[in-house]
C-alpha cells in the first residue's frame, strides 16, 4: 500500500465535488439543499458502517439506532450538567463503544440470523429504558425522557454542516483503511470460510467485535452530529426502526459489500426522502418495496447495474487502486 | 390490589402464555422448515388483529366467526409471499431472506398505518367484559379463551405434521431438504405450505391478541419479541417446547408487573430474552 499518490486525471470530478460539498455553505445555497446534503453525510456514515457489519463481516446488525440514541443522549444530558457540547460528541461515541461491548456478550453468542433478532431487541428495549428513565431535569409533563440540547446557540448551521461533512467523507476513508488492513484482510478471509479462516490463526470473535466498536464509534459520532442539528432528542423516534430502514436501504439500494454502495444508495435515499417528503404516511411503505423490488431483482444493488458499464469500471480503477 | 396475592398474576400468566405460545407458533414452524426467523412474523399477527378489526367494523362479524374469511385470505397470502418472495430471496444468499423479510414488515406495518390510522384499536365483543372465577378469584374470560385456543392450535399443528401427508412432508423437508427432494416431495411447494400454515397461525393469534391488548400498527416489533422470546425459552421448531416457552415468559411478565409496575413489563420480557441469549443461546429446552 505504499503506492504514492499520483494525480490522476480520473480523480479530478471527484475531488471537485468533495470540494465543492466543502463549499456549500458558503456559496449561499439555500437551507433546503444544505439540510439534504447534511443528511447525506450522516446517512453516508451510518450506512458505511452498516455495510461493514453485515457486508463484510457478515453481522446483520439491527441495533444501530441504540448507538446513536445513546450518542445522541449522553450528548443532550451532557449538556444539562454542564459539559461541552464537543465534549459530549466524543463521550457519546465512548458510550456508544462501550455498550457494543457490553451488548457482544449476549449477542456475539449468536450467529447469522439470531444475531439479527437479538441485536433487534435492544433498541426496543433502550425505548423502555428511555421512558422510564429520567436521569436529570425534573419530570416533564406526560413522561419521557425527551431533551432540549442545552447552550448550543454558539453553534452554527454551518457548524453542525461541517461536523457532518468531516465524518461523513472520513468514514469513506476509514473504510478503504478497514479493509486494507489486516482487519479487513482477516474479515475477508472469514466471508471466504470461517473455519479455514480460524485455523488459519485469525481470531473470528476478535475481529468481528473490533469492527461491531468501530462501526459504534461512528455511528454514535453520526447520530451525536444528527442531535445536534435537531436540538432535541426523545425515546420513540430515536430508539426507532426507521433508522435502521434507512440505513439498510442505503446499503442495499447502492450495493452491499461494495465500498461505493454506501455512497449511491445515500444519495438515493435522501433523494427520496426529498421526494416524499410529501406524502408523509406512504414514504416507508414505498421504501419497503423499492427494498424488496432492489433485493430481487438486482441482489448487488445499483453498483451491481453500474459494473456492467464500461465506462463505470473506467471511473472507478483509478479509486480502488 | 393485595400485593401479598401471588395466585392472581400466576393464574393470568399461565393463561397469558397460552396466547404468547399461539403467537409464537408460526415464527417457530417458520424457522423448522426453513431456517428462516421471519422479522415480519409480528406484523403478520397484527395484520390478523386487523383484518378482525375490518370484518367486525365493516360486516358487524365476531371476530372469532370473521376467522372463518380472514384465514383463507392469510394463507393465500402466506403461499404467495413464500412463492414470490421468499422462495426467490433464498437463491440469492443468506442475509436476503432477513432484509425482505424486513421489507415486508414495514410494508405491512405502513399499510396498516394507512388503512387504520396509527389510532390504537381493539376487537370488543359482547363477552369481552365478562369474567370467570376460580375460587374468590375473577379473571378475565377472554385470557381463557387465549388460552385454550392456543392448545388446540398447537395439538391441531402438531397432529397435522405427524399424521398427514403433506404434515410428514413438511417434517421431512425441515430434517433433509436434499434427501425428502430424492423421496419425491417437492420442497418449493411444501414450503409455500409451511409459510402459509403459519400465517393461518398469525391470523388466529392476531384476533385472539386483539381481543386481549389493544394494538397499534407498530406494534409488530414487540409481538416479535415476544413470539422470538417464547422461541428461545422453548427451543426452537418443537410445538410443545413452543407452548412452554409461551407459559413461562407469560408469568415471568405478568409476576414482573405485580412486582415492579405495569409500565416495565415489556421491559423485563426484553431483558429476559437478552439474558437467556447470552446464557443458553440455544434455548432452555433446545438440543
Amino acid at each position: 500500500m505504499a503506492l504514492r499518490p499520483r494525480l490522476n486525471v480520473r480523480i479530478i470530478p471527484l475531488a471537485a465535488a468533495v470540494l465543492l460539498l466543502a463549499f456549500l455553505p458558503l456559496i449561499g445555497m439555500p437551507q433546503s439543499w444544505l439540510l439534504y446534503a447534511f443528511l447525506f453525510f450522516i446517512y453516508l456514515a451510518m450506512a458505511n458502517m452498516w455495510n461493514l457489519l453485515a457486508g463484510y463481516s457478515g453481522l446483520i446488525s439491527l441495533c444501530q439506532p441504540a448507538f446513536l440514541g445513546l450518542a445522541g443522549y449522553t450528548l443532550a444530558i451532557g449538556t444539562w450538567v454542564g459539559i461541552p457540547w464537543w465534549a459530549g460528541l466524543l463521550g457519546g461515541a465512548l458510550v456508544a463503544a462501550l455498550f457494543a461491548l457490553v451488548i457482544s456478550i449476549p449477542v456475539f453468542r449468536l450467529s447469522g440470523i439470531y444475531f439479527a433478532i437479538g441485536t433487534l431487541v435492544v433498541p426496543e428495549a433502550l425505548r423502555m429504558v428511555f421512558y422510564l428513565w429520567r436521569p436529570v431535569g425534573g419530570q416533564m409533563q406526560g413522561g419521557g425522557a425527551g431533551y432540549m440540547v442545552k447552550g448550543i446557540g454558539g453553534v452554527s448551521t454551518n457548524m453542525t454542516y461541517w461536523l457532518a461533512f468531516v465524518i461523513g467523507i472520513g468514514s469513506i476513508f476509514l473504510m478503504r483503511r478497514v479493509l486494507r488492513s489486516r482487519l479487513g484482510l482477516g474479515l475477508a478471509a472469514i466471508h471466504d470460510n470461517e473455519r479455514t479462516a480460524a485455523s488459519c490463526g485469525v481470531s473470528v470473535f476478535k475481529l468481528k467485535l473490533c469492527t461491531f466498536v468501530i462501526s459504534a464509534v461512528v455511528t454514535g459520532l453520526a447520530g451525536g452530529v444528527y442531535y445536534l442539528y435537531q436540538g432535541y432528542i426523545e425515546p420513540s423516534a430515536t430508539f426507532n426502526v426507521r433508522w435502521t430502514m434507512t440505513l439498510l436501504l442505503a446499503t442495499v439500494i447502492g450495493g452491499i459489500r461494495s465500498e461505493e454502495g454506501p455512497l449511491i444508495g445515500s444519495i438515493v435515499v435522501v433523494f427520496l426522502y426529498f421526494l416524499l417528503a410529501r406524502y408523509a404516511g406512504y414514504s416507508l411503505l414505498i421504501q419497503g418495496i423499492i427494498l424488496i423490488g432492489i433485493m430481487l431483482a438486482s441482489p448487488q444493488g445499483i453498483v451491481g447495474i453500474f459494473r456492467r458499464s464500461r465506462y463505470y469500471r473506467y471511473l472507478t480503477r483509478s479509486v480502488s487502486a | 390490589m393485595d400485593s401479598g396475592d401471588i395466585i392472581t398474576p400466576l393464574v393470568m400468566g399461565i393463561l397469558l402464555g397460552g396466547l404468547y405460545a399461539l403467537i409464537a407458533l408460526g415464527l417457530s414452524m417458520v424457522f423448522g422448515v426453513m431456517r428462516l426467523i421471519n422479522l415480519a412474523h409480528g406484523d403478520l399477527v397484527v395484520l390478523g388483529s386487523y383484518a378482525g378489526y375490518g370484518l367486525m367494523t365493516l360486516l358487524g362479524l365476531d371476530p372469532i366467526v370473521g376467522l372463518l374469511i380472514s384465514i383463507p385470505l392469510m394463507f393465500a397470502l402466506g403461499f404467495a409471499i413464500q412463492k414470490y418472495l421468499m422462495g426467490r430471496a433464498f437463491a440469492i444468499s443468506s442475509e436476503a431472506p432477513l432484509i425482505i423479510a424486513f421489507g415486508i414488515s414495514l410494508v405491512i406495518q405502513n399499510a396498516n398505518q394507512i388503512l387504520w390510522t396509527p389510532l390504537s384499536r381493539a376487537l370488543n365483543t359482547s363477552y369481552s367484559n365478562l369474567s370467570f372465577s376460580i375460587g374468590e378469584r375473577q379473571f378475565p374470560l377472554t385470557y381463557l379463551l387465549d388460552f385454550m385456543a392456543g392448545i388446540i392450535i398447537m395439538l391441531a399443528l402438531r397432529e397435522f405434521l405427524t399424521r398427514t401427508y403433506l404434515g410428514r412432508a413438511i417434517t421431512a423437508a425441515s430434517q433433509d431438504n436434499k434427501a425428502a427432494q430424492l423421496m419425491g416431495i417437492n420442497t418449493k411447494r411444501v414450503y409455500g405450505y409451511a409459510f402459509a400454515i403459519a400465517m393461518m397461525s398469525a391470523a388466529v393469534a392476531g384476533v385472539f391478541l386483539g381481543m386481549t391488548f389493544p394494538f397499534t400498527p407498530t406494534s409488530g416489533v414487540s409481538f416479535l419479541t415476544i413470539a422470538f422470546g417464547t422461541v428461545i425459552i422453548g427451543g426452537l421448531g418443537s410445538m410443545l417446547g413452543t407452548f412452554i416457552g409461551g407459559i413461562i415468559l407469560g408469568i415471568v411478565q405478568t409476576l414482573g408487573g405485580h412486582f415492579l409496575g405495569s409500565a416495565s413489563q415489556m421491559l423485563i420480557v426484553y431483558v429476559i430474552v437478552l439474558v437467556i441469549l447470552s446464557v443458553r443461546p440455544q434455548g432452555l429446552f433446545g438440543r
